[in-house]
């Protein structure tokens, strides 16, 4: 997918002043985290669960090489052909070999970041193939021709206005009123039911990779990745190499977070596990499966600081929960993954340069780290992102002379104090009257928006000495 | 290409394995454990898989034996559909059922297009999360989950099962008679997707209704008690 990390702050600023689309992100801000909530409540050991499969995680990924080894033996003894993509070109280029080579025109393709990673739809496209995107929210923005502005649920940056408006122009059906929302989730199941009978390729991706039995794990409510795995004759799942679990186990204990946490539920419709083509007895199901497994720098993350990243389920709690992604919305990061989770890793998957504005759309507030279910310290590994960018000279001179300023200062607490005591007092003294600024040097960013309150007459530590004081006396 | 690729992705993960023996990996991760199991159900296994069935918004009978199940069949068609016609697998557990006792007809083999209702015979019902577990094979095409209109599904009380670690523990059961299945699929609810404005709509792809019908025995009390624990507080 084209990159417009650089235009965030534009993007952004555009995002605030959409009204509509604020209303919805508010709606995903109260509810999301409610439904959450509830789940998790609900699951009563939840943290320890949510540290049994980060151990998990850590074994798997400091054995990578011994269990995607053993992935593969597996998933070839159940008759996949496997291969491996060292970037989205690899990828995209398998894909279309295999379609190629079995004259396929029509591909039916379940929801995957990985493949809009690798902008494989637009490969394929060129190429003459037809690829329908299945999943509902993916169907509407590929309709619209938009990316998705929320891993999990891609299209809901659109109004049912917007969508019935979409579906009018795009079928060809006929005058029809579509006057609720059923009546378009009707319309999109005729039309892509008909597709999905006719493909001759099924595209899915997967959340995880067992080890010991080759099976990829599938989680979805509306079941067309299962549609997509099930129908057409040949299938490709698409992921990468850093989703392997030794276990079965591993993967359903895995399940009870990430669904908890993407959607409230405490399984999905469908939570299906493919191994390979049709076995002798069956009377369905495809007659080639192949496994693509992309690399894309996961390689060269696990070599360095930000590894933890690797162990992200992309459930989507930490776009829910961060007050940036809840009021700018996922378009204006500009690439595959929006919020504190994509904020980390658009700039590992592409460049710091380009993803620049990225880490710094963050408040430090804390809520993803929190709620994360692979326990990934996400404000962390954001400021060392800052920090990088410093040291790179990537950011504003200003703020790197601020920061300097503000470090030199940090590091010398009784002259931080006085300054700090000198600046208070000096700012209590001016603003006495009226209790607050509506003008400040150096902070006209943040006064152009609201007032900023007189401080009271003394800091925090100048209280804090005194109450010491008193209790000794 | 395919190939110079993975050897290069495997010498980069070679250079940062830990290069222990398989036996130490293998060892490393039983010292892991099994996650941390849901908190005690406190519920009658029955119960708390029904009660899981209605939260997943799928709907529920219970039979006390098959007589009745074919019965409890019938009614959900006729009641639906005006009709008793069905599309089964070749699952000799179904085809020993006693259809004639409820007038029921189904047809043993694969899903048509437009044809409105499947019926499978669960391999497992999982308490924990009100899931039905089928595999792939004669007796359930993969069909029948997904592309019905209606969805049914026959547990028998003896195939539960607590959580999802003793689920794989039966599936690993299976392999090991007959091998690995194709396709595993856990189904808890019916086709579903709140992709327009967060509306919660069924029938997205599969089946609109899921209906699970228990079969064995069944504490009287035990829907009733599971209906009553999905009543809003």
């Amino acid at each position: 997918m084209e990159q417009h990390s650089d235009s965030f702050l534009d993007n952004a600023s555009a995002a605030l002043k959409n009204t509509e689309q604020a209303k919805r992100l508010d709606m995903i801000a109260v509810f999301a985290p409610q439904m959450r909530t509830a789940a998790v409540a609900g699951f009563k050991e939840f943290d320890a669960l949510r540290d049994h499969v980060k151990r998990i995680r850590q074994h798997s990924l400091d054995h990578l090489e011994h269990y995607l080894g053993q992935f593969e033996h597996e998933a070839v003894n159940n008759g996949n052909h496997v291969h491996f993509a060292r970037d989205g070109e690899d990828l995209n280029s398998i894909v279309l070999d295999i379609c190629q080579q079995h004259d396929a025109r029509r591909i039916a393709k379940g929801k995957s970041m990985v493949t809009e990673e690798t902008s494989l739809n637009a490969f394929l496209q060129r190429a003459g193939l037809q690829v329908m995107e299945t999943d509902l929210g993916e169907y509407i923005i590929q309709q619209a021709g938009e990316t998705p502005s929320h891993i999990v649920a891609p299209a809901l940056h659109k109004s049912a206005d917007e969508i019935r408006q979409l579906f009018q122009a795009k079928h060809d059906l006929g005058a029809r009123e579509l006057p609720e929302t059923v009546d378009l989730v009707g319309e999109a199941r005729q039309v892509l039911r008909e597709h999905f009978l006719k493909a001759e390729v099924g595209i899915i991706g997967a959340n995880a990779l067992i080890a010991e039995n080759g099976y990829s794990m599938l989680v979805t409510n509306e079941g067309n990745g299962d549609l997509c795995a099930n129908l057409p004759r040949v299938l490709i799942v698409c992921t990468t190499i850093d989703r392997v679990l030794p276990l079965a186990e591993d993967a359903t204990a895995m399940l009870r977070l990430l669904v908890r946490s993407a959607t409230g539920q405490s399984q999905t419709s469908y939570t299906s596990f493919y191994s390979g083509p049709r076995r002798e007895t069956d009377v369905d199901g495809p007659l080639e499966t192949h496994f693509v497994l992309l690399d894309n720098k996961r390689s060269e993350i696990l070599a360095g600081d930000y590894r933890e990243m690797l162990e992200c389920i992309r459930c989507g709690a930490c776009l829910n929960h961060c007050p940036i992604y809840t009021s700018v919305g996922g378009h204006a990061y500009g690439w595959v993954y929006p919020g504190p989770m994509g904020s980390v890793l658009t700039p590992l998957l592409t460049s710091l340069e380009q993803s620049q504005a990225l880490p710094n759309a963050c408040t430090s507030c804390g809520r993803c780290a929190e709620v994360c279910p692979a326990n990934i310290p996400l404000p962390d590994l954001l400021r060392d992102l800052r920090h990088e960018e410093s040291v790179k000279k990537l950011s504003a001179p200003r703020w790197r002379f601020g920061l300097k300023a503000h470090a030199w200062l940090a590091r010398r607490p009784s002259m931080y104090h006085t300054v700090t005591a000198i600046a208070i007092n000096v700012l209590h003294l001016l603003g006495r009257k009226r209790g607050s600024f509506s003008r400040l040097p150096l902070a006209g960013g943040w006064t152009s928006e609201r007032d900023f309150p007189a401080p009271q007459a003394k800091t925090f530590m100048q209280l804090y000495k005194a109450q010491i004081r008193q209790n000794d006396e | 290409m395919s190939n110079s690729a993975r050897s290069e992705i495997f010498a980069r993960l070679r250079e940062l394995s830990s290069k222990a023996s398989e036996e130490d990996i293998q060892r490393d991760r039983r010292a892991l454990g099994s996650a941390p199991a849901p908190a005690p159900e406190t519920l009658e296994i029955c119960e708390a898989f029904l009660a899981n069935v209605l939260k997943n918004h799928g709907s529920v009978d219970c039979a006390g034996n098959r007589s009745e199940a074919v019965k409890a069949i019938g009614y959900h068609l006729y009641s639906h559909f005006r009709s008793h016609r069905l599309v089964a697998g070749n699952d000799r557990r179904l085809a020993a059922m006693p259809w004639r006792d409820a007038g029921v007809l189904p047809r043993f083999g694969s899903l048509e297009v437009g044809e409105p209702v499947a019926l499978s015979f669960a391999q497992l019902g999982v308490a924990e999360t009100g899931a039905i577990v089928t595999w792939t094979g004669k007796a359930n095409p993969a069909a029948h989950n997904f592309l019905p209109e209606h969805h049914i599904v026959l547990v028998d009380t003896a195939d539960l099962v607590p959580t999802m670690e003793t689920a794989w523990a039966r599936i690993n059961q299976e392999f090991k008679k007959n091998g690995r299945p194709r396709g595993i699929n856990f189904i808890a609810g019916p086709s579903s997707t709140a992709d327009i404005e967060g509306v919660l709509v069924y029938g997205a792809h599969g089946p609109r209704k899921w209906h699970v019908i228990l079969m064995g025995k069944v504490p009287a009390s035990a829907l009733e008690m599971a209906r009553a624990s999905n009543m809003p507080a």
